[in-house]
């Protein structure tokens, strides 16, 4: 017990410096580490930083990484809570490439590597393809890195049948481009797009959904949870949306042959 | 090691061509052809020797996380669209792609590339071009550049290449900062149409003199960051959103007539429209007031990070670097991060505490109280 409490300690210690070429044989580190947080994180990516602070980015500690020819350049990338760094992974993920369960999730394709696990990001990108050994680096990684593996427990409340693989997707900011609906998930199905925002209380949750009705227009009331409505917009196309306690969500964009009050409900039902 | 690692990534981003079909996305809007609402708001201005006509007011693509804000801007008039091959992992040159199809004729789409060589900057041209869904950019900028060397031969040619071969129309050149350095490097190259530049109300008239010279080039100026970037999400710009005074700071950047176009971030409708609106206005002197009195609350704690303070310590203390650690903690919520950074830093210079000195050699430009701001840290961290 002792052991493990000193290996997760510095495992711990490990997150809040660079991480460490040597997990693999034959890596060593090029030049110095580089720490950034939320206010010069511009310093190293310019613009690209606004899209980690969506996401309540701490702090980043990266490295170069050589092994003769070849380079990796890793970064770890600490966000507020696993929730944000679940959702900085799945932004920046390729919806068209599986994701593999190392860590929470990571995603490989030939020249880069993304994991999260806990509140970490990390990031690997190779100076040529060798998606095996990106592999080897992104679960010696993930062993290091403390805390739960778990999936946010939003993600099981979308309904499995037929959901586009790789589509869940944390929205940090105006779901659907509707500022009102702060921040919540979507994800996507043959039949239509799903979101689910959750709001601070059942009131609030109401008062979200009476922005909408406004914001919409031309709605029908539907019966689903606590209350829905139906309605079609120009940009958001056909779609149905329902309050269950605090939660508000939905389908949009969808499909002309979908049962929109049905394939809510089950979307409803789903709900914690 | 910056261009370096942006480009790796945007590298990493080249799948196999297989896996490059665009997937069906449900939530992307099929943009209808109805006519656009309140035209009668929209200014437009030439972008320089380009000669394009564009709307004043453009949208920063980055963070926008709903391809309907998008086609809605579009739909709305807006006729300026820039994006980056590096944003979200190249996911949103995809969204932005998908938003705009239906209206490429009528758009302009800008992206970058953080290339290191030619060979990388046209591959990732190439790859933008797939996931934008278009035979063409408008304008192609070469990434974030901070000096006059990072303009290298090898990357000017390659933007040289792509407009032979009809992927651009323009070259450009991105910068967040070394304007000084850039700008005229980019006049000089007699190669570059557009440059993108960080253009704020913090930073008061010290560029105007090189966008009059850019645009007296020729030159097309965008501007970024217009709502002053970074600070967006810090609490006193909290502040600054709840007065209205983003718009503000908007209007401040169009007033210079010499800007071709701005490309704000945008979320959600209600930011759209709060921006849309700003074209035909005037910069008012009730937007003076709110931005100058936004500038005497942050002045004595904004860091400009323009490193004019550095060595004036008699003590040798890294003045801006303590300036950024108590801000971890006051303006971020970070004390924790705050903390360590400080503890990091040698022994002397922890050590030493402001109040020992019987007057300041650190004289901020801009007005940050340096000495009660390093006061702060030490009594925080210390």
């Amino acid at each position: 017990m002792r052991l493990l409490t000193l290996f997760v300690a510095a495992a711990t210690v490990g997150l809040a410096q660079a991480p460490d070429c040597g997990l693999l044989a034959g890596w060593v580190q090029q030049g110095p580490a580089r720490t950034f947080a939320a206010d010069n994180l511009f310093e190293y990516m310019d613009g690209n930083a606004e899209g980690y602070l969506l996401y309540h980015f701490v702090q980043m500690h990266g490295v170069n990484c050589q092994s003769g020819e070849d380079t990796l350049i890793v970064d770890v990338s600490e966000m507020e809570n696993a929730e944000w760094a679940y959702g900085m992974f799945a932004s920046n993920r390729d919806p068209r490439v599986p994701a593999a369960k190392i860590g929470t999730e990571a995603q490989i394709v030939p020249r880069r590597a993304i994991l999260v696990k806990d509140k970490y990001f990390v990031e690997i990108a190779s100076s040529k393809e060798q998606p095996d050994l990106l592999r080897q680096f992104v679960q010696a990684m993930a062993k290091g890195i403390p805390g739960s593996s778990e999936l946010p427990e939003a993600l099981a409340w979308f309904p499995q049948d037929k959901l586009v693989a790789g589509s869940v997707r944390l929205v940090p900011e105006s779901v659907l481009g509707i500022g009102a609906l702060k921040r919540g998930y979507i994800a996507e199905y043959p039949y239509g797009k799903a979101f689910l925002v959750r709001e601070t209380s059942p009131a609030s949750a109401a008062e979200v959904m009476n922005k909408l009705r406004s914001r919409i227009g031309g709605t029908t009331p539907v019966k689903i949870a606590d209350e829905g409505f139906a309605a079609t917009d120009k940009y958001l196309g056909r779609l149905c949306v329902f309050r269950k306690g605090r939660t508000i969500g939905g389908l949009t964009s969808l499909e002309a042959g979908a049962d929109a009050v049905a394939d809510t409900a089950k979307l409803a039902d789903g709900v914690k | 090691m910056k261009s370096s690692r942006r480009s790796f990534l945007a590298g990493g981003l080249v799948l196999p061509a297989a896996g490059l079909a665009m997937p069906r996305t449900a939530g992307t809007p099929a943009i209808p052809s109805a006519a656009p609402v309140a035209l009668d708001k929209l200014t437009y201005r030439i972008l320089g020797k380009t000669g394009l006509k564009v709307t004043s007011v453009g949208f920063g693509c980055m963070i926008t996380s709903d391809a309907s804000v998008i086609a809605r801007a579009a739909d709305a008039g807006i006729n300026w669209f820039d994006t980056a091959r590096g944003y979200q992992s190249g996911n949103n040159e995809r969204m932005v792609g998908a938003a705009l199809k239906s209206k490429r004729q009528q758009i302009h789409i800008s992206t970058k590339t953080g290339g290191k060589d030619k060979a990388e900057a046209l591959a990732h041209l190439d790859t933008s071009l797939k996931e934008l869904g278009t035979d063409y950019v408008d304008v192609w900028y070469l990434h974030g550049k901070q000096t006059a060397a990072q303009l290298t031969d090898d990357l000017l040619e390659a933007q040289q290449i792509a407009k032979k071969a009809g992927k651009i129309r323009f070259a450009g050149v991105s910068m967040h900062s070394g304007h000084s350095e850039v700008i005229p490097a980019a006049i000089q190259s007699g190669k570059i149409d557009v440059v993108l530049i960080s253009y704020n109300f913090t930073m008061g008239k010290t560029l105007d003199e090189l966008i009059g010279k850019a645009k007296a080039a020729g030159l097309g100026v965008v501007a970024m960051k217009v709502m002053a970037g970074g600070f967006r999400r810090s609490q006193d710009n909290a502040i600054l959103k709840r007065e209205g005074a983003m718009t503000a700071a908007l209007r401040w950047v169009l007033k210079n007539p010499d800007i071709g176009t701005t490309i704000p971030s945008m979320t959600d409708m209600d930011q759209f429209e709060a921006n849309f609106k700003c074209m035909p206005e005037k910069f008012s002197s009730e937007d003076d007031k709110t931005l100058t009195a936004h500038l005497e609350r942050i002045s004595p704690v904004y860091c400009r990070m323009c490193s004019l303070c550095a060595g004036t310590c008699r003590r040798g203390l890294p003045v801006s670097d303590l300036l950024r650690f108590v801000t971890y903690a006051d303006g971020y919520g970070q004390f924790s991060l705050g903390r360590e950074r400080f503890q990091e830093l040698p022994d002397d210079v922890t050590a030493v505490r402001c109040g020992d000195c019987s007057s300041c050699t650190v004289a901020c430009p801009h007005g940050v109280k340096v000495a009660e701001r390093i006061s702060r840290a030490q009594e925080l961290f210390g």
